[in-house]
C-alpha cells in the first residue's frame, strides 16, 4: 500500500471535492437549513465544507449527510458510463473519453460520507427508527457500511468504490440493454 | 444589549463580554482564576453582524441569535456564479459525453448483442452485430474474437482473418477467449489447406479418387464451412465420371441441382450427366432432359457475364455429346477441337 497526501489526492480529484460540498449545500437550502460557511474546495483538510444549522428532522439530516453520497456515485456512474465503453470494452484511443472517465472516477471518490456526517446521522438514527421512522430505518445499515467503508479509506475504499461504480454499472446498464 | 454585574467584584458591563461557571456571572478578569468558565451568548446582540436589537431578543439559530438579515443571509445564500457557470459547464459535458459516445454506445451493444448470439450459438446472426463493433474498435480484445470466433464457426474464415490481423498486428493477449479462437482457426486453416491440396491432386489424371477422399477429409475437419462439403460433392462427382459410374454421377449433380437450384454450374453438370446417360444408353428420353437442363442452365448464367461464357463453353461439349454420343473430357475436347482454333487464328 502506498501513501499519497490527502492534499494531493484532493488536487487530482478536486470536481469530486466540489461535486461532493455542493450536494450539501443543494440539500441544504431545499431543506431550508442555514448555511454559516461553505467552502468547495481548499488545499487543506477538509478539501471542502459545508458549515449548517443542526437539525432535529431525520429527512433533512438524512439528505444533507448522504446527498453527495447519492449525488457522487449518479454522477459518477453517468460520467463512467459514456467514457466506460471506449476505454474498457473497444480500447479505442480517445482522448475524450478518458477524460470522462478521470471526471466520473473523481466524482465518484468523493462519494463517502465524512465521519462527522455519518456521526451526525448516527446520533439521530436509532431514536427515530425506535419510532417508526422508514428512512432511519433503512439508514442504519448503510451508514454502518459507509462508516466501515470511510475508515477503509486508508487502504483506498474510496477509489475502489469510484471503479466499482464506474465499471460494474456500465456493465450492468449494457447487459441489460443487450 | 444587556448589561451583567460580575458575581465576584460586582463590576457592570456588556453581558457578551462576561463568563459564567455554576450559574455565577464572571467579568473576564476574575473569569481568568475559574476552571473553564463558558462564554454568555447575549440574545439580543446579533452573533452574526453584532448588530444591538436594545432590549428584544433575536430569534436563535441552533443556539445563537442573529438579527433577521442575517438569517436571511444563512438561510438564502446564493450559489457563487462560478459555482453556477462550473456546473453549467458540468451538463455540457454530460451532453458532450453522450453525444460524443453515440458511437460507441452503438458499438457497444452490437457487441453484448453479438456475444450473447454467439452464447446461443447462433453464430451466423452474431456475426453483422459484431462486424459493427470490430469497425469502430478494431484494437478490441474481446470485439475481435468475438467476431472471428463467430466468423470462423459460421463457416467464414477469410473475415477472421482480416479482423485477426488487423487487431495491433495479431498480436493478443493469451486469454482462454484467445487460445480457443487459435484453435478454431487452425482447424479452418487446416481444411483450407487440404482444399488447396485435393484441388491440386484433382488436376492431375488418376489422382480424382484421392482429392476426393482429402476433400471429404477437409469437410468433416471444418464442417461449419459447407462450401467445403459442396466442394467434397464435386469432387465425387469428378471421379464418378472419371470411372464411368454415370448413374452416381447423375445422383450426385441432381442432389446439388436441389439444393442449389439458382446455380446455372450445377445445372450444366446435370446436363453433362444426363448427357452421358444419353450417351452410354442411345435413350431419347435423356437427351431430350439433357436439352431441357442445358436451356436451363442459359438462362440461369444470363444472370452475369462470366457465367454465361462458362456456360457457353460447357454447353459446347454437352452438345458434342448429345450429338456423337461420345464422352470425352475437357482436355480431350480442348485438344481435338479448341487448340486447332487458336493456332488458325493465331
Amino acid at each position: 500500500m502506498f501513501f499519497i497526501p490527502g492534499p494531493v489526492i484532493a488536487l487530482l480529484t478536486f470536481p469530486g471535492v466540489i461535486v461532493h460540498e455542493t450536494g450539501h449545500f443543494f440539500f441544504c437550502r431545499l431543506f431550508r437549513l442555514a448555511v454559516f460557511d461553505v467552502c468547495f474546495f481548499r488545499l487543506g483538510n477538509p478539501a471542502g465544507y459545508v458549515i449548517h444549522e443542526r437539525t432535529d428532522n431525520f429527512k433533512a439530516l438524512f439528505f444533507v449527510s448522504m446527498g453527495p453520497f447519492f449525488v457522487n456515485t449518479l454522477l459518477c456512474m453517468v460520467f463512467c458510463t459514456a467514457a466506460f465503453l471506449p476505454v474498457w470494452e473497444l480500447k479505442t484511443p480517445d482522448p475524450l473519453a478518458y477524460f470522462f472517465y478521470w471526471l466520473g472516477l473523481s466524482i465518484g471518490m468523493h462519494a463517502f460520507p465524512s465521519k462527522d456526517d455519518l456521526s451526525n446521522i448516527w446520533e439521530l438514527a436509532p431514536e427515530k427508527a425506535k419510532h417508526g421512522n422508514l428512512l432511519a430505518i433503512v439508514s442504519l445499515p448503510l451508514i454502518a457500511i459507509l462508516y466501515v467503508l470511510n475508515y477503509a479509506r486508508v487502504v483506498w475504499a474510496d477509489l475502489g468504490y469510484g471503479i466499482a461504480v464506474g465499471i460494474l454499472g456500465p456493465i450492468a446498464l449494457f447487459r441489460a440493454l443487450a | 444589549m444587556r448589561q451583567g454585574t460580575c458575581s465576584q467584584c460586582s463590576v457592570k458591563g456588556p453581558l457578551r463580554t462576561y463568563f459564567q461557571h455554576d450559574g455565577q456571572v464572571y467579568c473576564q478578569a476574575c473569569a481568568e482564576s475559574i476552571p473553564r468558565p463558558s462564554t454568555i451568548i447575549d440574545p439580543t446582540i446579533c452573533a452574526g453582524c453584532q448588530a444591538d436589537n436594545g432590549n428584544s431578543e433575536f430569534s436563535l439559530i441552533g443556539k445563537l441569535p442573529f438579527c433577521a438579515q442575517c438569517q436571511k443571509q444563512f438561510y438564502e445564500r446564493p450559489y457563487p456564479q462560478w459555482l453556477k457557470l462550473t456546473l453549467a459547464g458540468l451538463l455540457m459535458l454530460l451532453v458532450v459525453a453522450l453525444v460524443h459516445g453515440r458511437k460507441y454506445f452503438h458499438a457497444g451493444r452490437e457487441m453484448y448483442v453479438g456475444e450473447k448470439l454467439v452464447t446461443q450459438g447462433r453464430y451466423g446472426e452474431a456475426v453483422p452485430h459484431l462486424r459493427q463493433t470490430v469497425q469502430i474498435a478494431p484494437n478490441s480484445d474481446r470485439a475481435v474474437l468475438l467476431f472471428a470466433k463467430a466468423s470462423l464457426l459460421s463457416g467464414d474464415p477469410g473475415s477472421a482473418d482480416t479482423a485477426l490481423r488487423a487487431h495491433d498486428g495479431g498480436r493478443f493477449e493469451d486469454t482462454t477467449e484467445y487460445r480457443e479462437v487459435d484453435r478454431i482457426f487452425g482447424r479452418a486453416t487446416n481444411a483450407i489447406k487440404e482444399t488447396n491440396q485435393a484441388i491440386e491432386l484433382a488436376g492431375q489424371s488418376g489422382k480424382e479418387q484421392e482429392a476426393a477422399r482429402l476433400m471429404h477429409h477437409a469437410a468433416d475437419s471444418y464442417s461449419e464451412m459447407p462450401r467445403l462439403a459442396q466442394m467434397a460433392q464435386e469432387f465425387d462427382e469428378g471421379d464418378a465420371f472419371v470411372r464411368k459410374d454415370y448413374d452416381k454421377f447423375l445422383a450426385i449433380t441432381t442432389k446439388l441441382v436441389e439444393a442449389n437450384p439458382e446455380s446455372p454450374a450445377y445445372s450444366a453438370e446435370m446436363a453433362s450427366a444426363l448427357a452421358c446417360k444419353y450417351a452410354v444408353t442411345g435413350d431419347l428420353a435423356w437427351r431430350q432432359k439433357a436439352e431441357a437442363m442445358v436451356e436451363k442452365a442459359r438462362q440461369l448464367s444470363q444472370a452475369s457475364p462470366e457465367a454465361m461464357k462458362g456456360h457457353e463453353e460447357y454447353a459446347e461439349r454437352i452438345r458434342y455429346r448429345l450429338e456423337s454420343r461420345e464422352i470425352i473430357d475437357k482436355p480431350e475436347y480442348d485438344r481435338r477441337f479448341r487448340v486447332g482454333k487458336a493456332q488458325a487464328k493465331n
